[in-house]
């Protein structure tokens, strides 16, 4: 067998089944917002865009600080 | 599988999103026997009668003089009306001088020459004769006139009728009552004869033409955006061009097949109450026709033929529920024309309402005013409408779904809506910057 550098090892950690539908609803609205920003500007209607835009992206933020959130609590 | 399918199976929200997605790239193929590409979305209901009623005892034809165009001069006073002619005269001017967008002489010179097809016809005129113009007839041609199954002679008028340019197409069996009794000072009767004919006192429908086919044309939603400017009414005429061209098309196709077709656009009898019959759309707050698929982005033209098909029914997507909440056309309007009544009523604003069916009656003369005031028309009622949308993004069809089965939510969609920036008035400058579809339409909207 070779030796581990041969391999990149990806660790999942084992999480209750809640955390995994939140982030999965979490991915769900993402999308939806991205799908909603990329139809309004295909749409030509600015304000909609720029509204959308900002949900994906407040959404997306706050998924990643409470997801570094965790990771910090886990560590400790 | 079509985006409206992914939604009738009840798939969560993720699907939702995600079909919403990467759905628009996948192209579909179609089979010839599956005539589902002309059925409404899943969340419109067919129901056996207009949800707006009609009081029989008092319904009756309708005197086209009678109509806003026909007696503006009656409504407005002529001294009112002259005074009015010469004010739009001077703003037109001043507008050019000012070279103010929308108002510039390309823009009016687009609107012009967009109505260029639709002056080809008039009531059993040009495009729209009643009889054959080059269609060789079964006759001609030594063979039988078409024979088929009711249904398949429907399926094969609706094909013929998208080819023509057909948004949405329906078949009723013609009320009619909703056929005017006079127009261009003849009556229009029906009497039992093989071929329609008119002559120095009467028009004359064939009896046998029972059956009214309504089709709606999509206007491009970038120029009425523009409204009211001169773009947004080169939007309007470029719908009524499209309607000549497929209204004298499908007739033709059907005097080819050995049957009688009379074409109409706006004359003849009421597009909007045979197109509620044939459930291509519910009566709105602005007194015409709401699409499922379109909203007001329509304009809408008919045929009345004998060949024999199967005929729709009337639909209910919640819209009478809607308009009572929304009323963004009413606030929308320059002139003031629309109601801001809560309840549609059988009570008519003036001799320009044909009486006898319930609805919010509009005042006419007010929005024609505005039309010669503006120097361009008018659309907003058109532009403003929360159905008005061009359907790029899934949130339109969740919206309208759920609107459809759950009234209680449209007062909260209508806010969503304004909040989101729709039905705000477009630059018609940018317009001329923008890379715009085949006549201002995208002809896949709507299609699942």
């Amino acid at each position: 067998m070779k030796d581990n550098n041969s391999y990149w090892i990806f660790k999942i950690r084992k999480r209750p089944f809640y955390i995994w539908l939140l982030r999965f609803l979490w991915v769900v609205w993402l999308v939806f917002w991205a799908e909603v920003a990329l139809g309004s500007k295909a749409e030509l209607e600015p304000k909609a865009f720029v509204i959308s835009l900002v949900m994906f992206f407040v959404s997306l933020l706050i998924g990643l600080v409470l997801w570094l959130l965790g990771i910090k609590r886990f560590k400790k | 599988m079509k985006r409206r399918d992914f939604f009738k199976y009840g798939l969560g929200s993720a699907g939702v999103a995600v079909s919403g997605g990467i759905g628009g790239g996948i192209s579909e193929v179609r089979s010839v026997s599956d005539a589902s590409y002309f059925q409404h979305p899943w969340w419109v209901r067919e129901i056996e009668k207009p949800k707006l009623g009609i009081d029989d005892s008092v319904y009756s034809r309708f005197e086209a003089r009678k109509n806003v165009f026909g007696s503006m001069a009656k409504y407005y006073g002529m001294d009112n009306l002259r005074e009015l002619s010469r004010r739009s005269r001077e703003k037109t001017k001043k507008y050019y001088q000012e070279n103010r967008p929308g108002y510039r002489l390309e823009d009016r010179a687009l609107a012009d020459a967009a109505w260029v097809i639709s002056r080809q016809g008039g009531l059993n005129r040009g495009t729209r004769s009643w009889t054959r113009n080059s269609v060789r007839t079964p006759e001609e041609r030594g063979v039988d006139k078409y024979k088929a199954s009711p249904f398949q002679a429907a399926h094969l008028i609706k094909t013929a009728a998208r080819y023509f340019g057909a948004a949405t197409t329906g078949v009723t069996m013609l009320d009619r009552r909703h056929i005017h009794s006079e127009e261009r000072g003849k009556k229009i009767v029906f009497e039992k004869v093989e071929e329609p004919y008119e002559d120095d006192t009467k028009l004359v429908i064939p009896k046998k033409c029972k059956y009214a086919i309504a089709m709606t044309v999509l206007m491009p939603i970038d120029n009425i955006a523009c409204s009211p400017t001169a773009i947004s009414s080169a939007g309007s005429s470029m719908g009524y061009s499209r309607c000549e061209f497929l209204v004298s098309g499908l007739a033709e196709f059907i005097r080819g097949l050995g049957y009688t077709a009379i074409p109409s656009v706006n004359d003849l009898g009421s597009s909007v109450a045979i197109a509620v019959d044939a459930g291509l759309g519910e009566l709105g707050r602005t007194n015409r026709l709401i699409s499922p698929e379109y909203g007001p982005m329509v304009r809408l033209c008919k045929v009345l033929t004998d060949l024999p098909t199967t005929v729709d029914k009337p639909i209910d997507f919640g819209l009478m529920e809607f308009c009572k909440v929304c009323k963004r056309c009413a606030e929308a309007c320059p002139s003031g024309c629309i109601s801001y009544e809560d309840e549609p009523s059988f009570e008519v604003k003036g001799e320009w309402n044909n009486p006898g069916h319930k609805a919010w009656f509009e005042d006419s003369p007010k929005c024609l005013a505005y039309w010669e005031e503006s120097t361009s028309g008018c659309s907003n009622c058109i532009a403003v409408c929360p159905w008005t949308k061009k359907d790029k993004t899934v949130i339109h069809e969740i919206v309208k779904a759920a609107s459809a089965k759950i009234p209680a939510l449209d007062a909260f969609f209508n806010s969503m809506d304004k909040s989101f920036g729709y039905g705000r008035q477009k630059s018609a400058e940018k317009w001329w910057k923008t890379n715009h579809f085949e006549y201002g339409i995208d002809t896949t909207q709507g299609k699942g």
